[in-house]
């Protein structure tokens, strides 16, 4: 059980002038300003919930997310994972969760893998028997053990990540954070990371919290997703229920015989190209079936094709780059 | 095991593991330390000619003998190898802030400041050992050091205090960059003030710098004051006969204020952008 009440993160930023003189400048009196990075934040998470944070590069995401794991401290507000303030109690509540950043890794470059996890089992204080066992299960989903005697330094990155992946579920934590964890990945490491989340979800009730750019970890991983942009919460809940009340319409895709398009009264011609073009319509204004054949009516229509809206939509109107 | 000896039990098999990985590291990469096991010593070593070379003009140095110069010598070049081994880091803490490489230490069950350190713990600096254990043996030699078991044990709480205070002020340098978030490395110049103050006898400069030395910086503590204690030899600055354990006491007082001050300058720990 996951419990952000109000939290607000601010940063100095130190302002530069230009040039030389502005570096001169600079060294004499700074101007600072005050950014808020995240502004009042608040909800909470259930044990077993795989939650999806999106919001564009910059809207506070990895910040809340790394507040949320005690590595930021938050300027005001509190934190509470299992009822405890992870800030106040950082060494307690930090025993119970799990941290991967897809672009930094907590493993040692230099050494084998399995030199790593070593220094982990000790700090989690983790006796030998269980290490064996997670490591046995870990092995059946990411196929870690043959890795374990590969210096991390000569691993690829989907490899490094099934290694960051293994070294955050040593310690058996209830709740997993990922920053970004697909990011750079192939298709295959890709698949396994999936699968590694469901799996511990599933098979151990961990709760999961992850970034992500890529909206296929949302439509194969999250139950829910929190949509954040500047700082602030835009949307929190169900992925479905989003896209329903949000963006309510399906795009009908017809390509035509000649370059002529027609239009329709209860939908909108949004693309046109050549002999493609794509129309949005809402549910309750007209059926696809009708459209079509309303269309059908004004030129030869070759091939059809229906799209519902999804989660790229919800993103862009989320985002503001699409106006309803 | 539960409680103060559990805590103080799991420290110490942790600090195994790292030293453990640090060997490997060495074994990893061993042209590292050859070429550090070649210039660590012949920098000290030659450092040392040139006291040698200062006796022989001009008889000594503020009444301390050739001997004597050697132990002060010897003790300053311990206390900084073993500050080296521990506690270099502190040096390049800028390093690690802008980088954002608190984030792991932050998010594993135990104190920040001990990972930073341990995780990092510097085989490499026992090559510092080498001389220092030379002029030092040299040193006890000349002086006469009687080796009882008191004796050794008083160098042993001299050596303890005089690395927790080096240690201790290479935090406090370091937490700075939480604010500046800039890039310091603070190694060259704290290493020229500590060599220039604690392998000579600190009665050689003028009142002021012994005075800061002494209350503000307290430097002057960690070899001048014990050794010229442990050999009588007097100053007319400040005299007392508990200096080794005062030694101990300010190393403990400054890592304590260190380990404060690195705790309000983690508040302000920013991580770094993606």
């Amino acid at each position: 059980m996951i419990e952000v009440k109000n939290i607000c993160k601010s940063y100095n930023v130190i302002q530069k002038g230009e040039g030389f003189r502005g570096a001169l400048k600079g060294l004499i009196s700074r101007e600072s300003e005050k950014v808020q990075a995240v502004k009042n934040l608040s909800f909470h998470i259930q044990p077993g919930e795989i939650v999806g944070f999106i919001g564009p590069n910059g809207a506070g995401k990895s910040t809340t997310i790394k507040m949320m794991s005690g590595i930021l401290t938050p300027s005001s507000g509190e934190i509470l994972i299992n009822g405890r303030d992870i800030h106040k109690y950082r060494k307690q509540v930090v025993q119970d969760i799990g941290v991967v950043f897809g672009q930094r890794s907590q493993l040692d470059w230099d050494l084998r893998l399995g030199e790593s996890f070593e220094l982990l089992r000790h700090i989690y204080r983790i006796d030998k028997a269980k290490y064996e066992e997670t490591l046995n299960i870990m092995d059946q989903i990411l196929e870690i053990k043959p890795l374990l005697s590969k210096p991390v330094r000569q691993m690829s990155l989907g490899q490094r990540v099934k290694g960051d992946l293994v070294a955050a579920m040593l310690h058996a934590p209830s709740v997993l954070f990922l920053d970004e964890p697909t990011i750079g990945l192939d298709v295959g490491a890709k698949y396994s990371l999936r699968k590694f989340v469901k799996e511990v979800n599933e098979e151990r009730n961990t709760t999961v919290i992850l970034t992500t750019h890529d909206l296929g970890d949302i439509e194969q991983l999250c139950d829910r997703i929190i949509i954040i942009n500047n700082g602030e919460l835009i949307e929190d809940g169900n992925l479905e229920e989003i896209v329903d009340r949000i963006a309510p319409y399906k795009t009908l895709v017809v390509e035509y015989y000649d370059e002529k398009a027609p239009e329709h009264a209860r939908c909108e011609l949004f693309f046109h190209e050549a002999n493609v073009a794509k129309y949005r319509f809402m549910k309750k204004d007209i059926t696809a079936a009708a459209l079509i054949q309303a269309l059908s009516a004004e030129a030869q229509i070759k091939d059809v094709s229906i799209e519902e809206a999804g989660i790229d939509d919800i993103i862009r109107i989320a985002y503001g780059q699409l106006k309803e | 095991m539960k409680g103060i000896a559990g805590t103080i039990f799991h420290y110490i098999d942790v600090t195994f593991v790292n030293i453990r990985m640090a060997l490997l590291r060495v074994v990893e990469y061993p042209s590292n330390i050859i070429g550090w096991l070649l210039s660590n010593p012949v920098q000290f070593l030659v450092g040392f000619a040139t006291i040698q070379f200062a006796v022989s003009e001009f008889g000594d140095i503020n009444g301390w003998n050739y001997g004597q110069l050697a132990f002060l010598y010897g003790l300053a070049v311990l206390s900084h190898a073993l500050s080296m081994i521990f506690f270099v880091q502190g040096w390049f803490m800028g390093n690690y802030v802008i980088h954002g490489e608190f984030d792991r230490y932050l998010t594993r069950p135990m104190s920040v400041l001990y990972q930073f350190f341990f995780t990092n713990i510097n085989i490499i600096g026992v090559t510092d050992l080498i001389p220092g254990l030379c002029v030092f043996l040299y040193g006890c030699h000349k002086v006469g050091f009687h080796w009882s078991i008191g004796n050794v044990f008083m160098i042993f709480v001299l050596l303890t205090g005089a690395t927790l205070i080096r240690g201790g002020i290479y935090i406090i340098l370091g937490t700075t960059t939480f604010w500046t978030r800039s890039n310091n490395d603070f190694a060259q110049y704290t290493q020229e003030i500590f060599d220039k103050t604690t392998m000579y006898p600190l009665s050689m400069y003028p009142e002021g710098v012994q005075f800061v030395l002494t209350y503000l910086i307290p430097i002057g503590w960690v070899t001048f004051y014990p050794v010229s204690n442990m050999l009588g030899l007097s100053n007319d600055y400040l005299q007392t006969s508990a200096a080794v354990w005062l030694t101990l006491l300010i190393g403990i007082l400054v890592m304590v204020l260190a380990a404060l001050f690195f705790r309000l300058g983690l508040r302000n720990y920013e991580s770094a952008g993606n």
